[in-house]
């Protein structure tokens, strides 16, 4: 029996601390075109790769040195310096030039567009992840500089910031403060969207009228406009302490910084237990979006199996979608991947929940996203990722 | 980043935790839920009760590892999935079963209950049923707990009532049904006992409510019906309550996981149907009891249940149907 709770409580967390400097940065480069080679130097915030696609954010050096090494999805970085590229100044429009800047400078506008509402998600993402806190709590300022900012792009006519019931929650200025129940899914978007406009928006699909950003989203782009310097961090929760963390530290040093040891055979997660990724090794280095740092122990974490569905529904009855991951997985189980369309699998929002409960212990999630992708494939035949964008902008164009 | 680099991790999808249940600990806390009836079965009926209990679960156990061999399958013994279906067998039959009839009947619900449909969790049927509606359709008269069990004093209320009439009930008293003072499947009678497994499987949230209210509830209501047309020829509810393997069928085997639908509504509607066809059977029907003949009919229904969903998350939504949609929409 694990211990884990689904409570999104946070309680009182310490102040946001700096992360130790790292020798080396492997920054992740997933999505994005490097534009410099091995061998360059680079100052801090020199951009060093751009993204693919419309809305992500360019990739700068979080620290000065030179580039020792270029992986399809990864970049080396030997640090050697201190020096720092130039500062830039935020355009004076509002609008669309402001978002391209702020894209430049490295922050996510993906789904900052004009919109008559915006939701400020303050709920924990995952059990465990207590970003927000500290934030909300010391750097009003900053938050309250994005707040502007993103409000120059979407105009909105009503703001709403949502948190969990019981955690901390200030409101800004014409602001209506909401409350969700602190437990797990609640944090998801489309959870918070759902509970401030009663909309049910489907994952990869996001509503026209509605912008939603996290509180770290607000930071990073207040911060990107205090300093004119760009976005290279990312705030994790390691620990019960919160840290900003350079991208590209790779996860073994912040292990060993946090004085654990790692075994074989334990996951490293980034991000919460839930929905977190796990890193492929120490050198691994942290992205934009990386919210937290957990070690599970190899005999603590779910061992998945290939043991057949009972049928028992307990999955079912947990799933905030109200799908039946046990019968889409087992459509993607036998390669029926149009099946699972019957059973309503874009509805989805992998909250991970279902593989939580299953008594058979089946990787109901993996199932599902690798239905996901293969009806992705049917649809268009083209590379995965370009048809994930493709499929989106086709939704938005279709409510146009 | 290519290189192998110590110590190797393990990579996987999320969640990375688990609530910490597996089969085999929900196969053995049903058991253990059953061991309280099986100990009263013993104490009623005696040795030939054990007896009965314990050829049953060897024979299933034994089919089930013989059809993995056969089907080049996976040993699956080890998860006492066909311990739990061997035994739920044994409760449906009479103590005095020739070892013969425990033997068929167990291996039956084993292959033709289970295997056949590839193992745990894919029957459309309640395996432990099958076996006994196999040996219910062949060999009727050793089935027959009241032929076979002459030398015992318990009342067989099922019985009396269907060719006795209502009067020939009327001196059974509900405590002597509910102690298990009355001939029938040497388990299923024991409801007391079963009861008391039945809260734990509850509490345990082994079983939802769903399924267990919805076929009490059925069981009352056709009843009640009953009586309101004639109270001199039909019997009172608590009579069907408590006599023969109601409160065994509601807790045991119309839960069995496969073989029932999923949502809350399916569930209810499912009980239901279970609980009325009960009734119907036993007012109408050739064999006494019609419990374990209802659940195997209402588990037809099962896949047809299962359509009655909730709207989806933000849905429904296909590819395909979306490209329907934009092209009417063209069109108009
Ligand atoms: S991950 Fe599982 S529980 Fe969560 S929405 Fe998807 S199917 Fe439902
Ligand atoms: S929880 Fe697991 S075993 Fe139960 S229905 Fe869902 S997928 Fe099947």
């Amino acid at each position: 029996m694990t211990t884990f709770s689904f409570s999104l409580q946070t309680g009182e967390t310490g102040p946001l601390e700096k992360g130790s400097e790292p020798d080396r940065l492997r920054i992740p480069i997933p999505c994005h075109t490097p534009i410099l080679s091995e061998g360059d130097q680079v100052l801090v915030g020199t951009k060093i790769a751009i993204a693919n696609h419309d809305g992500s954010g360019d990739m700068h050096a979080p620290m000065a040195g030179i580039i020792q090494d270029i992986l399809p999805y990864s970049m080396l970085i030997k640090v050697n310096g201190k020096d720092r590229a130039k500062t830039k100044k935020a355009p004076s429009a509002d609008g669309a030039p402001l978002k391209e800047w702020l894209r430049d400078m490295g922050a996510q506008v993906k789904n900052i567009d004009k919109a008559p509402i915006l939701i400020i998600n303050a709920v924990p993402p995952e059990p465990g992840i207590s970003i927000y806190d500290p934030l909300l709590r010391d750097y009003r300022k900053t938050l309250e500089l994005g707040l502007e900012t993103v409000q120059r792009i979407v105009k909105p006519s009503k703001m709403f910031l949502v948190a969990a019931k019981g955690n901390r929650a200030n409101a800004f200025a014409n602001c209506t403060v909401m409350h969700v129940a602190p437990t797990y899914p609640n944090g998801i978007d489309e959870m918070v969207i759902k509970a401030v406009t009663g909309q049910e928006v489907l994952p990869d699909a996001p509503p026209d009228d509605t912008v939603i950003l996290s509180v770290s989203d607000l930071y990073f782009i207040g911060r990107i406009m205090e300093t004119g310097r760009p976005l290279t961090e990312t705030i994790m929760t390691i620990g019960n302490r919160n840290y900003l963390i350079r991208v590209g530290t790779p996860v073994g040093f912040l292990a060993e910084q946090a004085g654990a040891t790692v075994q074989p055979g334990d996951r490293i997660v980034m991000g919460g237990p839930m929905r977190g990724l796990t890193a492929i090794n120490l050198e691994q280095g942290v992205g934009k979006d990386t919210t937290g740092l957990q070690i599970l122990r190899k005999d603590e974490s779910l061992k998945t199996t290939d043991n057949f569905c009972l049928g028992c529904g307990e999955c079912e009855r947990h799933c905030p979608a109200r799908i039946m991951p046990g019968m889409i997985s087992r459509c993607a189980e036998f390669k029926q991947f149009k099946r699972a369309e019957d059973f309503h699998i874009h509805s989805c929002i992998e909250c991970g929940i279902c593989g939580y409960w299953c008594k058979a212990q089946r990787p109901l999630l993996q199932y599902i996203r690798l239905a996901k992708y293969e009806l992705a494939l049917l649809r268009k035949d083209e590379t995965p990722s370009d048809m994930i964008v493709q499929a989106e902008t086709g939704q938005a164009g279709e409510k146009e | 980043m290519n290189k192998p680099l110590e110590p190797i991790l393990t990579v996987s999808v999320p969640p990375h935790v688990h609530c910490g249940r597996t089969i085999k600990g929900y196969m053995i806390e049903t058991i253990a839920a059953l061991m309280p009836a099986a100990l009263m079965a013993t104490y009623m009926f005696g040795m030939g009760a054990l007896r009965v209990m314990a050829l049953s679960c060897a024979v299933a156990v034994t089919t089930e590892a013989i059809c993995n061999k056969i089907m080049g399958r996976k040993q699956s013994i080890d998860d006492f999935s066909g311990l739990l279906t061997g035994l739920l067998f044994s409760f449906l039959l009479p103590a005095s079963a020739p070892w013969w009839l425990v033997t068929v009947g167990a291996a039956s619900s084993i292959i033709l209950g289970k295997m056949i449909f590839g193992g745990l969790g894919a029957s459309p049927l309640c395996a432990p049923v099958v076996g006994w509606a196999v040996c219910r359709i062949s060999w009727g008269t050793v089935m027959d707990t009241n032929a076979t069990m002459l030398s015992s004093n318990l009342p067989a209320p099922l019985q009396q009532l269907k060719y006795f009439g209502l009067d020939s009930i009327q001196s059974i008293q509900s405590s002597t049904l509910l102690i298990g003072e009355q001939l029938g499947g040497l388990g299923e009678v024991q409801v007391i006992a079963l009861l008391l497994g039945g809260a734990f499987l509850l509490i345990r949230r082994h079983v939802r409510w769903e399924i267990p209210t919805g076929f009490i509830a059925g069981i009352l209501i056709t009843t009640w019906i009953y009586q309101l047309i004639d109270p001199t020829t039909y019997a009172p509810p608590m009579f069907h309550l408590l006599a023969g393997g109601t409160i065994f069928g509601a807790f045991f085997l119309a839960t069995d996981s496969a073989s029932s639908p999923i949502g809350l509504i399916p569930c209810l509607l499912f009980g239901l149907i279970a609980g009325t066809m009960v009734i119907i059977i036993r007012v109408y029907g050739i064999y006494p009891d019609g419990v374990p003949f209802a659940i195997l009919l209402t588990n037809l229904f099962t896949p047809l249940l299962d359509r009655i969903r909730p709207k989806p998350f933000g849905g429904p939504f296909s590819y395909s149907s979306k490209d329907e949609e934009g092209a009417t929409c063209e069109k108009c």
